[in-house]
């Protein structure tokens, strides 16, 4: 078990309370807020506004690269094993489309799939603070802090009308 | 609540509620279920043992006869590939056009797409003459450097197929990881163990939902065009020979609106028992099977236009052996399974057309029925009776299915009812968050947004 | 197939190559189970080259027609029997039935070595001592109580036969089951000639056959096939009119350009009636033929009118035609159409040949053909058997007890003998009854000559060690005669090989031989002594001309229907009946596999109210046979017809109780000489009983789709192309593209072989091609017997057939015409091989390049890449491609049959797909032969088995790109079609259209 990150955790049944918590937060200055929801919320994410995520780089370049393997892999094959069918051009163009096609997609999903992998564990969440019903029906909120600051973000805190607030950390 | 109360897309609970009644379908099965899974097993079972007699006999058991060298396997192959689109079709195309019905079902549409898929896939290995050997269809590298035929449509099929089965798992996982944690954290002992290791240290914390929600919204454009190209592949499989009946350009539009058709036609055979099993009838409502059964009629529709542009164009293009192959399909030595397919896809699906249909549970599922059993025929009347009357008329034959092809067929529907139902009983069948995401959270100052 | 991980080290590999010829088998992983009990040369023999073929020349005793045979040996076993180029019967061709000699050979149901009879009078295995000592001992306590039966045709055997014989003061009974006695009787009645003629096609513009199915059974069928193709066939001026005169369209009938079906019976009247009428309009009849005016003048068109029942228009049609066209050729006495009044039929027909004068022309007397004594002699035998005057009896090379209907009393006459002895290969029915085996060895094991005509002494030599402990019966006379002693103390000769030899040596000093071991050794290589007949005097009318009766031949029995059992092109009399080959061979006309049917007439199935496969009873005073009923449009109403040759009681495996027998129906009756095969009158009944016929056919009717053309001569001489032909005649021809969209299609081919050149494919290979003329090709199935014993194609059997799973690489395609459209219905014939397309449908659809197309055109099936899936069978649009369902080589030859496989050919495994491949190995064979000799390939050293087994020379085989070879002629031939040309596959292979006399096709 990773070390508890020191700092308060708050958790709200009412989205409005919630947003108006880390709006002042973010006021004072706290800039590494966590907070747990069950469904993705547009409120929240305004409160927060944070930067679109990079995921779609990943889909980008998977999707490419996709596209560039079909087409590769069924003309260098063909070439490499020269055998006339049909009549046909040894390296025929239409038929290999279709190659490019779906490792377009292969590529494309699995590079996302990793995209979103990546990206949620570049911010580690380890020791800090989480709470069962933050995946039920309660709105989570985690303030790191040192000890020292810990007194003044509670009482903010409890002016914005939580469920509870507590402190965590040695 | 009293925004959601004219709301039907939005079930009128709490957060709290929506998790307990999810929740509640993992807890200790009934007799009911048992006895399903343990008819599917045994389903599954007579299909391995056919399996195992065809590897021991060979392929002869089966009723082929030449010039039908395909018949029930592919006919079975190309009917679950076509059942899986529906799933990606709602969760996929619909979420990308926003709309708000397919929120309840997608989860169990998804997931039967992912085995129907996986279902399909056993069949290019069951059909082929030297089963051992079917990995000869990849492009591996082996010690003479013999590659794959690239310009086989088999090929084409191989890869389409894989693809979708990875991406329509890949979908269906992303999508689970959010409702596993939520089920974990309502669990105790071993369970929360598992769904703890299985949710992959989810905890729904903003850093994580920002770029969940965006791959997400790519995942389901990048499968949008898939779910479209999966089955026009495999209706080139036919489009691509020369052969009268199977030589049509308008075999991927046609082929994909009837996977689509046949799919939810599955799609509503499965969730109209399924909810009442689960007790979720207040999460999918009359409203989500009438939304599906329109679906249904636009593609049912879909599919009548194609049957009537398939004899109209034999007759048009004067081409007498296009004639023959249609003159045939309709009155030849197997006109029944002809009738067969027009009656349950084309005459059928036009029920839906009246809304006390659409909206009765029991007709629909009547009709879903017919819908499976049509989109069956289907395929085995494209295949079968345009392979037994082709070009030269010395070489026509009939073929007549033997146990070996029912056998198969069987097991397919046991493999696939056996995930199903696993499924079903461990992983929720709805979607939890995104259910919640359609109810908004109280608001202490009240009032809605 | 050996298992997967089976490990292949070296020696197991050098085994393999050894017996496969190639390495093709070791790397297939298939029929190296077939590998036991491997022998190495120890001490290499000089005339064997591993890998390389040996061939011997022999003569064929599948028949009385005595054709020459080249027998292709590889490491010491036959594995093909080919028609010899020089022998003047069958020139270089071979029928089915001569093809099939081979299963004959090595028939896992030969009688393994001599068996007696035991205490409990069960047949055991006893040694050669013994049996001769038994045989003596008989021979000595009968006296001239001795009997003998032998179908063994003229030559040296049967010299010292009736010698033997004749020593013992025995009866001697040459039998063969097809004799065509009537023939005979009225060559003696008319030109006072005890012999059959011999027919000379070449000539005849103008071929009338009377019920001679010539090219099944009649006669000499190769012999005459050519003769016929060559006549009938369109030579670029012109063809002779063929017409078929008989109850039933045989396989002789459907290549008739005119069918006609007087009264059974009524034939001669007919043919007395063309002979009034050649009297009467022709000028240069022969003058002594005035004798015959009184008697003929009775058959003016009213009688024959009367007599036939058919329109006096048509007849009168046939007179004319007859009388205006000469030379002509005029045939009758086929088994088919015996009935009591065969022989005055026959005679009329001698009578009608020598008033067109055709006799020494296209009718040559002076062969002295004879085939033996005929069932009159067997019956007399059979009358003193009975009476007890025979002790012992020898059965050679024939099968009474099969093909003496039952309802006579020949085998409880046969019972009546003390000892019976069958020299019989295979345990038949005769056999099967006797006391003493005495297997004789088989043709291809023995020394022997045949004697089929003056001028042709064909010799017969050992190619290989006997399959099994038979022994000659040439040395077992000559033992026995030791043993004997006494009257027999003459026979001197030490073997039969040594009282061969000396006959040989005869001949050769009769022919001023100098050193007459060359001369043996010349005869050996070329297959024996082949002269001009010695010049014949030429016949006249005898003085027993004039006895010659039209009138109608009596009929047992008061059924509704004429009963016709008529000659199977396959089982011959019967003795085809175990052979796989020509069970699997689909009957010419039917189509029908593995079984006995009975043929009706659509009408009166209707009448009957049954359907094909539906089983009816035939009952006749003799007694009844049930068989499935096949709908048959080319039979007269108030006949129905049946193949003989099946319903063995004994007789191996695969003829044992398969089919009936159609003689259990017809009484054994004498007909003045002769059995009459046509000559009861049956009733019909439904048994209800139903099972479906397995034949190889899908739909009887091509439905106008123009797979076989044909053009009517006058278009043919203006040199007109099938196209062109429909125009003329008014008719749309039946090309679907347009001249843009043709244009179109040319342009994208043009390209499309730019893009191709690559590597191997720069089109510097010969592009094999092969021209198949309908005008000569008959349908007889010849080719595709070869092709199943060059090929090693198993057979698959009657359960398979039924589910259209036979393996058939090359098949003869038979539709009908007419006959419900107020046309007459006819029948044309197509043979169905890969057509080893240039743009073939089958190889771009092959996920693992199985199928692919080789730089020399052909398109290649690689059976070890081959993972089944079928879709180039499906994408096939000649269903040529065939799947191995399942591992049907491993059932199909049971031993000894498997040693007839060719070593240069894989023998397929389970769940691959096989087809045509334009005999490929015998291609790289002369491409080798070549390569080895420094030199470039010459037109016909590539041969495929069809091309060299085709008795009338239809197909011709070589490289299109070589302007010299006599394909590239025969393709560019005005007749020249492509079968679905519509789909633009290009194939390889042309057909060209057949020709049909007239100026309606």
């Amino acid at each position: 078990m990773a070390k508890t990150v020191s700092g308060v955790l708050a958790s709200f049944k009412y989205e409005d309370s919630a947003v108006d918590a880390i709006k002042g937060l973010k006021a004072k200055g706290f800039k590494d807020l966590t907070v747990y929801s069950a469904a993705p919320n547009h409120h929240i994410d305004e409160a927060l506004d944070q930067p679109v995520s990079w995921v779609r780089a990943f889909t980008l370049i998977g999707a490419m690269t996709g596209c560039a393997a079909g087409f590769g892999m069924s003309i260098w094959m063909a070439a490499d094993w020269p055998l006339l069918v049909g009549g046909k051009p040894i390296v025929a163009i239409p038929p290999f489309v279709v190659l490019g096609f779906e490792l377009t997609i292969l590529y494309g999903a699995l590079s996302t799939v990793a995209g979103i992998l990546i990206l949620s564990a570049m911010k580690s969440l380890k020791g800090r603070a989480y709470k069962p019903e933050f995946s039920d029906d309660t709105i989570g909120l985690f303030v790191p802090c040192s000890p020292e600051q810990r007194g003044a973000v509670r009482t903010f805190l409890e002016g914005t009308g939580p469920e509870e607030v507590t402190e965590h950390g040695a | 609540m009293t925004a959601t109360t004219h709301d039907p897309s939005r079930p009128a609970m709490t957060h709290a509620e929506v998790t307990r009644d999810i929740v509640n379908t993992l807890r200790t099965p009934s007799r009911g279920y048992y006895m399903a899974l343990f008819a599917a097993i045994g389903m599954f079972l007579i299909g391995a043992a056919t399996f195992v007699a065809l590897l021991k006999e060979g392929l002869g058991l089966a009723g082929y006869n030449p010039p039908v060298f395909w018949s029930v396997y592919i006919t079975t192959f190309v009917f679950w590939v076509g059942i899986g689109h529906a799933g990606t079709l709602i969760s996929a195309i619909l979420f990308l056009f926003r709309s708000p019905w397919r929120t309840a079902v997608y989860r169990s549409t998804e997931a039967m797409t992912v085995f129907a898929v996986m279902t399909a896939g056993l069949f290019p290995i069951i059909h082929i003459g030297r089963q051992w050997i079917f990995y000869w269809l990849l492009p591996y590298p082996n010690q003479r450097w013999l590659w794959p035929n690239f310009k086989s449509p088999l090929i084409w099929d191989v890869f389409a197929i894989s693809t979708y089965l990875t991406v329509s798992t890949t979908f269906l996982v992303v999508g689970l990881v959010p409702d596993i944690a939520a089920v974990r954290d309502k669990m105790t002992g071993w369970r929360k163990k598992l769904y703890g290791a299985l949710s992959i240290g989810w905890t729904g914390a903003d850093s994580q939902w920002r770029h969940y929600s965006r791959g997400y919204l790519y995942l389901a454009a990048l499968a949008t065009p898939l779910v479209l190209s999966v089955h026009s592949v495999v209706s080139w499989d036919f489009a691509m020979s020369v052969i009268p009946g199977w030589h049509g350009t308008i075999f991927a539009p046609y082929f994909v609106a009837g996977a689509i058709y046949s799919g939810i036609g599955m799609v509503l055979t499965l969730v109209i028992p399924l909810r009442r099993v689960l007790k979720i009838e207040h999460m999918i409502t009359e409203y989500h099977f009438d939304n599906l059964a329109k679906l249904t009629l636009l593609t049912g529709t879909i599919l009548f236009y194609a049957y009537g542009m398939e004899y109209f164009v034999a007759w048009y293009s004067g081409n007498t052996f296009e004639q023959e192959t249609f003159w045939r399909r309709a009155f030849g030595p197997q006109w029944w399974s002809g009738w067969t397919m027009i009656i349950c896809n084309a005459f059928v699906s036009q029920l839906l057309w009246f809304r006390k249909i659409r909206r009765n549970l029991t007709s629909l599922f009547v009709i879903s029925i017919f819908i499976n059993i049509g989109m069956w025929f289907e395929r085995y009347v494209i295949i079968t009776s345009s392979l037994s009357n082709d070009f030269l008329p010395f070489a026509w034959g009939q073929m007549n299915p033997t146990w070996a092809d029912w056998g198969i067929l069987v097991g397919s529907f046991g493999w696939f009812g056996m995930y199903f139902l696993l499924f079903a009983r461990t992983f929720p069948v709805v979607a939890i968050q995104e259910i919640k995401e359609m109810i908004p959270m109280p608001r202490r100052k009240g009032g809605a947004h | 197939m050996s298992a997967p991980n089976e490990s292949l080290d070296r020696r197991r590999f050098l085994k393999v190559v050894g017996i496969t010829g190639a390495g093709t088998a070791a790397l297939s992983g298939c029929s190296t189970d077939q590998v036991e009990k491997l022998i190495p040369y120890l001490v290499q023999s000089q005339d064997q080259v591993p890998s390389l073929p040996t061939i011997y020349a022999s003569t064929c005793t599948e028949c009385a027609a005595g054709c020459g045979l080249h027998v292709k040996t590889r490491e010491a076993r036959a594995i093909k029997l080919e028609g010899n180029p020089d022998h003047p019967v069958n020139a270089g061709t071979l029928c089915s039935r001569g093809q099939a000699a081979l299963q004959g050979l090595y028939n896992p149901d030969r009688v393994a070595g001599p068996r007696g009879r035991n205490a409990a009078g069960k047949l055991t295995e006893i040694l050669w001592n013994e049996a001769i000592d038994q045989l003596a001992a008989a021979v000595k306590a009968a006296g001239n109580r001795v009997a003998v039966i032998s179908g063994a045709g003229a030559g040296t055997f049967d010299d010292l036969l009736s010698q033997w014989v004749a020593a013992v003061g025995g009866k001697l009974v040459r039998y063969q089951a097809f004799g065509h006695e009537p023939v005979r009787l009225a060559s003696r009645k008319v030109f006072g000639a005890d012999e059959l003629p011999i027919h000379d096609f070449s000539q005849a513009k103008y071929i009338l056959s009377f019920g001679a199915d010539f090219l099944e059974t009649w006669l000499a069928p190769v012999e005459n096939q050519r003769g016929f193709a060559n006549a009938h066939g369109f030579d670029g001026s012109g063809m002779a009119k063929f017409v078929y005169v008989g109850p039933r369209m045989s396989l002789t009938g459907i290549n008739a350009d005119q069918w006609v079906a007087p009264n059974p019976g009524s034939e001669a009247s007919l043919a007395l009636g063309l002979a009034n009428a050649v009297l009467n309009t022709r000028t240069d009849v022969p003058a002594d033929a005035a004798v015959l005016k009184p008697m003929l003048a009775e058959y003016g068109l009213d009688r024959v009118a009367a007599d036939t029942g058919l329109a006096p228009v048509q007849i009168r049609q046939l007179f004319d035609e007859f009388a205006s066209v000469g030379p002509s050729l005029v045939m009758a006495g086929g088994v088919g159409l015996q009935h009591r009044g065969a022989a005055d039929l026959c005679a009329a027909v001698n009578i009608l040949n020598y008033v067109a004068g055709n006799v020494g022309r296209s009718v040559k007397f002076g062969g002295g053909v004879t085939t033996g004594d005929g069932y009159g002699a067997l019956l007399d035998l059979e009358r003193s058997m009975a009476a007890g005057e025979i002790d012992v009896l020898i059965v050679h090379e024939a099968n009474p007890l099969y093909s003496v209907p039952k309802q006579g009393g020949f085998r409880s006459a046969f019972e009546k003998v003390k000892l019976t002895v069958s020299t019989s290969l295979f345990f038949d029915d005769t056999a099967a009854a006797s006391d003493l085996l005495m297997p004789n060895l088989h043709s291809l094991e023995r020394w022997d000559d045949a004697r089929p005509r003056a001028g042709v002494r064909g010799l017969l030599q050992p190619v290989m060690e006997p399959v099994f402990k038979g022994a000659a019966t040439g040395d077992v006379l000559l033992q026995v005669a030791k043993k004997v002693g006494g009257a027999l103390a003459g026979f001197s000769a030490p073997t039969y090989e040594a009282h061969l030899k000396s006959v040989w040596a005869d001949l050769g000093r009769a022919r001023g031989a100098t050193d007459l071991e060359a001369f043996w050794r010349g005869a050996l290589a070329k297959g024996g002594i082949f002269e001009p007949a010695p010049a014949a005097p030429p016949v006249r009318l005898a003085a027993t001309a004039g006895e010659v009766s039209g009138a109608k031949p009596a009929l047992d029995g008061d059924g509704e229907f004429i009963f016709s059992p008529y000659p199977s092109s396959m089982y011959h009399d019967g003795r085809g009946a175990n052979r796989p080959w020509l069970l699997e061979n689909p009957d010419p006309v039917t189509k029908i596999t593995w079984q006995s049917w009975v043929e009706l007439h659509p009408e009166t199935a209707r009448e009957l109210d049954v359907r094909e496969g539906e089983f009816v009873r035939l009952t006749s005073p003799a007694g009844s046979v049930e068989a499935a009923v096949y709908v048959y449009p080319g039979i007269r109403r108030d006949v129905v017809a049946m193949p003989l040759g099946l319903g063995h009681l004994e007789n191996g495996r695969f003829a044992k109780g398969r089919g009936v027998n159609a003689l259990d129906a017809i009484g054994a009756a004498d007909g003045q000489g002769f059995l009459p095969y046509l000559s009861t009158r049956v009733k019909l009944e439904k048994t209800g009983h139903y099972r479906k016929v397995a034949k190889t056919e899908g739909n009887p009717r091509e439905l106008g789709r123009g797979i076989t053309e044909a053009m009517p001569l006058a278009a043919a001489v203006k040199g007109l192309t099938v196209k062109q032909a429909y125009e003329a005649a008014g008719h749309p021809s039946h090309e679907i593209n347009t001249e843009l969209e043709v244009e179109a299609i040319e342009g994208f081919r043009e390209s499309q072989l730019e893009k191709r050149k690559l590597g191997a494919y720069a089109l510097t290979e010969p592009q094999w091609g092969m021209a198949i003329d309908l005008g000569r090709c008959t349908g007889c199935s010849a080719c595709v017997t070869a092709c199943y014993a060059e090929n090693n194609i198993p057979y698959v059997g009657e359960e398979e057939v039924l589910r259209g799973r036979e393996l058939s690489w090359m098949r003869i395609e038979r539709y009908f015409e007419g006959g419900d459209d107020g046309r007459p219905i006819s029948a044309r014939v197509i043979p169905m091989l890969c057509q080893h397309c240039d743009n073939a449908p089958c190889e771009p659809v092959c996920p693992v390049y199985a199928a692919y197309h080789t730089p020399d055109g052909l398109n290649g099936q690689v059976y070890n890449r081959c993972v089944g899936t079928r879709y180039c069978a499906n994408n096939c649009p000649y269903k040529v491609r065939y799947f191995n369902w399942y591992a049907y080589a491993k059932k199909a030859f049971p031993e000894p049959l498997n040693l007839q496989l060719n070593p240069d050919v894989t023998v397929r495994a389970r769940g691959i797909m096989e087809k045509c491949t334009f005999c490929v190995q015998r291609i790289r064979g002369a491409q080798h032969q070549a390569r080895l000799e420094d030199r470039g390939l010459r037109d016909g050293d590539v041969i495929t088995a069809c091309a060299q087994a085709c008795p009338s020379g239809a197909i011709t085989f070589g490289d299109m790109t070589n302007p010299d070879h006599r394909v590239v002629k025969a393709a560019k031939n005005h007749r020249g079609y492509h079968v679905l040309e519509e789909v633009n596959v290009r194939p390889a292979v042309t057909y060209l259209a057949k020709v049909v006399p007239g100026s309606e096709a």
